[in-house]
């Protein structure tokens, strides 16, 4: 692995070191950016905490799937 | 959850011209119990959180720390912490300062946000999984020994010169267990903003200056690597607080308007620990019911 790819990798790690937390987080937020504008701040909110909590609640099951195997 | 709908939209740089503004009446020292309550009020999570947060990564680097000292001398282990510490220190208000002066509020909020849910996640994660017994819990004791005998395979042997490999190893251990610190000091303390003249970064500064003076001075004390110090509790503590704050701050930048303003605060934090008490609930038996599982022999094991 080059320094480019390791710097990277380092940054990734740094910050999430977990591919499903850091997609749902970013859905979270780009889907709560775009919702606020288009529809209801209650509709909103909701998706946006919601999107939060199945990222974790993935992650975890992906963790306890993979450790009962 | 209770959200209603839209309320009029407050913009987020009113919302801390406000905040930043002087506090009428609280000039007068009758007046002192006042200020510091509100001061406590406002800035009191942003000094827990910092605090906290920077316990659980001090623990961890002490124990590196703990080993050069042990193996080489006190005096590249401490050197080398100090290092780190006016490494931070220089990150920290650079990096503050920076973030404060070019980057506008609303897209601060919504990279902090993120950056936060994204932090408090992966602390939530590991703490859920310890409490769940999916993962074994951070044995300081058996780290220690591991280093210890590392570098002692290496041929470190004690001396009373400055060791460049012991400065190396303990400004390393700290600096990186203290990034994640400095981030959350950051963060924190641009989010809380100014009030009655007190920088939030300065607030965020002083919970970990005080968490580094506690663990280093009890680490001292004992001369022995910080085992009772309840590391998934804290984390699990900070990681509530890490995804609440920046759920919070981060739907703000986002255009999201919360039911109560700064009061919705308290029912995300409720929200994520019912959710992670829920989840640790049902780990748990999925993980004791896999282990029963394990335990049975299988049919062909009998034949």
């Amino acid at each position: 692995m080059n320094r480019v790819l390791r710097a990277l990798s380092a940054v990734y790690d740094f910050f999430a070191g977990d591919a499903i937390l850091l997609a749902g987080t970013v859905i979270a937020f780009a889907g709560a950016f775009f919702l606020s504008r288009v529809a209801t701040n209650a509709l909103a909110a909701i998706a946006f905490v919601v999107l939060i909590v199945a990222a974790l609640i993935t992650t975890l099951l992906r963790e306890a799937g993979g450790r009962s195997k | 959850m209770i959200i209603i709908e839209r309320p009029p939209r407050v913009k987020p740089q009113a919302k801390l011209r406000l905040a930043s503004a002087p506090i009428a009446g609280v000039r007068s020292p009758r007046n002192l119990g006042l200020l510091v309550g509100i001061m406590i009020a406002h800035f009191g999570a942003v000094f827990v959180a910092a605090f906290l947060a920077s316990a659980v990564e001090f623990v961890e680097a002490f124990t590196i720390v703990l080993v050069i000292g042990v193996t080489i001398n006190w005096r590249s282990s401490l050197a080398g912490t100090a290092l780190a510490v006016v490494a931070l220190a220089v990150i920290v208000g650079i990096l503050g300062t920076a973030l404060i002066r070019y980057v506008p509020l609303e897209t601060l909020r919504l990279v902090v946000g993120l950056l936060l849910v994204l932090f408090g996640l992966k602390w939530l994660k590991k703490a859920i999984m310890r409490y769940a017994g999916l993962k074994s819990l951070h044995d300081e004791e058996a780290i220690y020994e591991e280093r210890l005998a590392e570098l002692r395979a290496r041929g470190a042997a004690p001396g009373k010169r400055l060791d460049p490999f012991g400065v190396v190893t303990s400004f390393k251990s700290v600096l990186l267990e203290g990034l994640e610190v400095a981030f959350i000091v950051i963060t924190f303390g641009i989010q809380a903003g100014n009030y009655a003249g007190m920088s939030g970064i300065a607030v965020a500064t002083l919970g970990a200056a005080l968490a580094f003076l506690v663990i280093v001075g009890a680490g001292t004390l004992v001369r022995a690597p910080l085992q009772r110090v309840p590391e998934n509790t804290l984390k699990f503590v900070v990681g509530i607080m890490l995804a609440s704050f920046g759920t919070f701050w981060g739907g703000e930048g986002a255009g999201l308007l919360w039911w109560g303003e700064d009061l919705f605060l308290l029912a995300l934090v409720a929200f994520y620990l019912a959710v992670s008490g829920l989840l640790i609930l049902l780990l748990r038996a999925a993980s004791r019911r896999a282990e029963a599982g394990s335990d049975r022999p299988t049919r062909r094991a009998i034949e």
